[in-house]
């Protein structure tokens, strides 16, 4: 018999509480209960003018904004056919992957790790392994920063705005950063080999993966959502269409489905649909990392995640120098305020995130609708925990808790975001 | 003995953790000079019976946010209050504007809806349940600034918040005022101290620090009106972040 009562999981971004019970090698009871409670964004939108919601809508998670802005702002330039500059696209790139540097490196090393060395936090660590802790800082600080140059501040942009940026930052500064950038290579290949040491359990997830793709990147920013399983390539714009959300009695986030499964969001997602975007640098990292694409294993994320990150810091390198050469001007485009309707999506470090909103001829908000990434998760992180307890139940309490609860962190869940 | 701190959070996206935890240079400092007591976002563990400082994010949102908050203030000798949603009830706050019921609905549809969802009020900052000690405001907040409120705790020295304008800031600055340029900017009557952040990048204060104690609202009204912004303009806009003060009066 093996039972667990977790409340308020830690090292997880907002409130959760899991239970899990098996007897005689069946399951009996597996929840996850997300009791963080409900803002009602999508309400708080309605009635403000459309400049302002992406304002709002970044509130909804203080790890992922940058995400949460940029698809927040291109679902209202689909509703107000506003076209940007290659420029502008090049910058939100940046701001989007300098929320993944910060967001992977505090996943990895702050909320993830300590599961694999036995610490109740990754603090400790920096008594015993300096260079550990030295080196997560050095990636968190650097995502930070990239940020901060591009967006304005870490976490929740100021600059970004529909039609483009109010500022951009200095050339020298911007320039300084592709040293910087490619400095932390080395950083983010010792973490894949960091991870890929970890042993973690062999376990398949039943799930179908959904992820962006795009044909000429590996897709963060824009591109169609793809289905691994089922084959079908999308516009993401029209994620109503394929994704299903239910309400539950345990959980103030929805549960999604897709064609009536449960859904995976996120890097092994992403990794299992795009692995041939990779860049040579990260295709070096997936080579380190132990991995074979294609992996059910959702133990796979966190790895994966630092191959991304891997692949990340060579790839801004590049969008920065593609940025010094180019020209051209990233201050916002006139708008004209017509009534329309759009929706739009980015990859979110934890998986796919989906903005959209109805707009009025006045300008202002009629509508709006978010689903987040680990909203799409949570039927699947379940069904996983089902699936995953009785082959772990004769293991001692303290190490099925861990075991149970590495699962979980696996997904870099945010709880903020699935209920908002 | 080093003071025993909890971190805690009610109804926020943690973006004030987050800036906590981004502090990447000052973070090991600190933790040398306290005893980080319980940090859910950041570590294993249960919360003690017993500690000094509280820090907090969130609005109050709900019952049980209420009877948290009720037991913190008992055990703690200090309560610090981070961020836009724990000083003014922030952009959670914006909820007071429709009924409650009617906003699970928009969210959650007719049918039943969570269970967990239950005893909910109307988002409200924490100084409407306890008393506060030391306010760090901002959405989010500004790492050297509660770094700064961190030290007078520790310190002892009583708490201190700007309560000039962003107005000031932006002189100092020497940015060329937004009204100049027709658009509103909520600077005129915000509490100073992240050093205009917004208006130096280009954009109009939005007001997340809170209306300062000594703001003119009548006339920053006439002057938003002079620079040609319909009537209202200006209140409807400082109600992202100050719905709740506004609702409380």
């Amino acid at each position: 018999m093996a039972r667990l009562t977790v409340e308020h999981v830690a090292r997880i971004e907002g409130h959760g509480n899991i239970t899990v019970n098996v007897e005689s090698g069946e399951v009996r009871e597996v929840r996850m209960d997300v009791v963080e409670p409900a803002r009602f964004f999508e309400s708080m939108v309605v009635g403000r003018r459309y400049d302002e919601a992406p304002l709002i809508t970044s509130r909804i998670c203080g790890i992922c904004s940058p995400n949460h802005v940029v698809t927040s702002i291109k679902a209202i330039e689909a509703a107000l056919g506003v076209e940007v500059s290659e420029r502008t696209v090049m910058l939100r790139k940046l701001l989007v992957y300098g929320s993944y540097l910060q967001n992977h490196a505090t996943h990895l090393y702050i909320l993830a790790a300590p599961d694999y060395v036995g610490l109740p936090s990754v603090f400790p660590l920096a008594e015993t392994m300096p260079e550990v802790v030295e080196r997560a800082l050095r990636l968190k600080k650097l995502g930070n920063d990239l940020t901060t140059a591009v967006g304005g501040r870490q976490v929740h942009p100021v600059s970004a705005v529909v039609g483009g940026f109010t500022s951009e930052p200095p050339r020298e500064v911007l320039a300084s950063y592709r040293d910087l950038l490619l400095g932390v290579v080395e950083d983010a290949m010792a973490t894949v080999e960091l991870f890929a040491s970890f042993q973690v359990p062999d376990f398949q997830t039943s799930g179908e993966m959904l992820a962006l793709t795009a044909d000429d990147d590996y897709a963060i920013y824009d591109g169609d959502t793809k289905a691994l399983d089922a084959g079908w390539r999308r516009p993401a714009s029209e994620y109503r269409s394929f994704l299903d959300e239910t309400v539950v009695g345990h959980s103030n986030a929805k549960h999604s489905t897709v064609g009536g499964r449960p859904l995976l969001v996120g890097s092994v997602a992403r990794a299992n649909i795009n692995a041939h975007m990779l860049n040579e640098t990260g295709r070096a990292a997936l080579a380190k990392s132990g991995v074979t694409l294609v992996t059910r294993n959702p133990f796979h994320m966190n790895v994966l995640q630092a191959v991304e990150l891997a692949d990340a810091s060579a790839r801004c390198a590049g969008y920065v120098e593609k940025l010094l050469e180019m020209g051209g001007s990233s201050a916002p485009e006139p708008v004209a305020v017509r009534a329309g309707v759009g929706g739009s999506a980015t990859e979110a470090p934890r998986g796919t995130l989906y903005h959209s909103y109805e707009i009025g001829a006045d300008g202002v908000v009629l509508h709006g609708d978010v689903i987040t990434p680990t909203a799409q998760n949570l039927a699947n992180i379940e069904a996983d925990m089902r699936a995953f307890a009785p082959t772990v139940a004769d293991r001692d309490e303290p190490e099925f808790a861990v075991l149970i609860e590495e699962l979980v962190r696996s997904y870099d869940p945010c709880l903020s975001c699935s209920v908002h | 003995m080093a003071p025993r701190v909890v971190v805690l959070s009610l109804a926020s996206d943690f973006g004030c953790q987050v800036q906590l935890s981004n502090m990447t240079d000052e973070i090991l400092d600190v933790l040398g000079l306290i005893d980080l007591s319980y940090w859910q976002l950041a570590s294993s563990g249960h919360m003690p019976d017993a500690y000094d400082v509280a820090i907090v994010e969130g609005a109050v949102t709900t019952d049980e946010h209420v009877a948290l908050l009720e037991s913190v203030r008992a055990t703690a000798g200090v309560v610090i209050a981070i961020g836009a949603c724990a000083n003014t009830g922030g952009i959670p706050g914006l909820a007071n504007l429709l009924d409650l019921d009617e906003r699970y609905g928009v969210v959650y549809g007719d049918g039943d809806g969570p269970r967990v969802a239950a005893g909910r009020r109307a988002p409200m900052p924490l100084d409407s349940v306890i008393a506060v000690d030391y306010h760090v405001p901002g959405c989010p907040i500004d790492p050297p600034e509660f770094l700064r409120v961190l030290s007078r705790v520790l310190l002892g020295l009583k708490n201190r918040v700007p309560d000039l304008t962003m107005c000031a800031s932006c002189k100092i600055n020497e940015t060329v005022c937004f009204f100049d340029r027709g658009e509103l900017c909520l600077g005129l009557v915000t509490r100073a101290g992240c050093g205009a952040r917004c208006p130096s990048l280009n954009r109009p204060c939005t007001g997340c620090r809170g209306i300062a104690p000594d703001a003119n609202l009548v006339a920053a009204r006439a002057i938003s009106i002079a620079s040609g912004r319909p009537e209202g303009a200006l209140d409807d806009a400082l109600r992202i972040y100050n719905t709740a003060k506004e609702v409380r009066g």
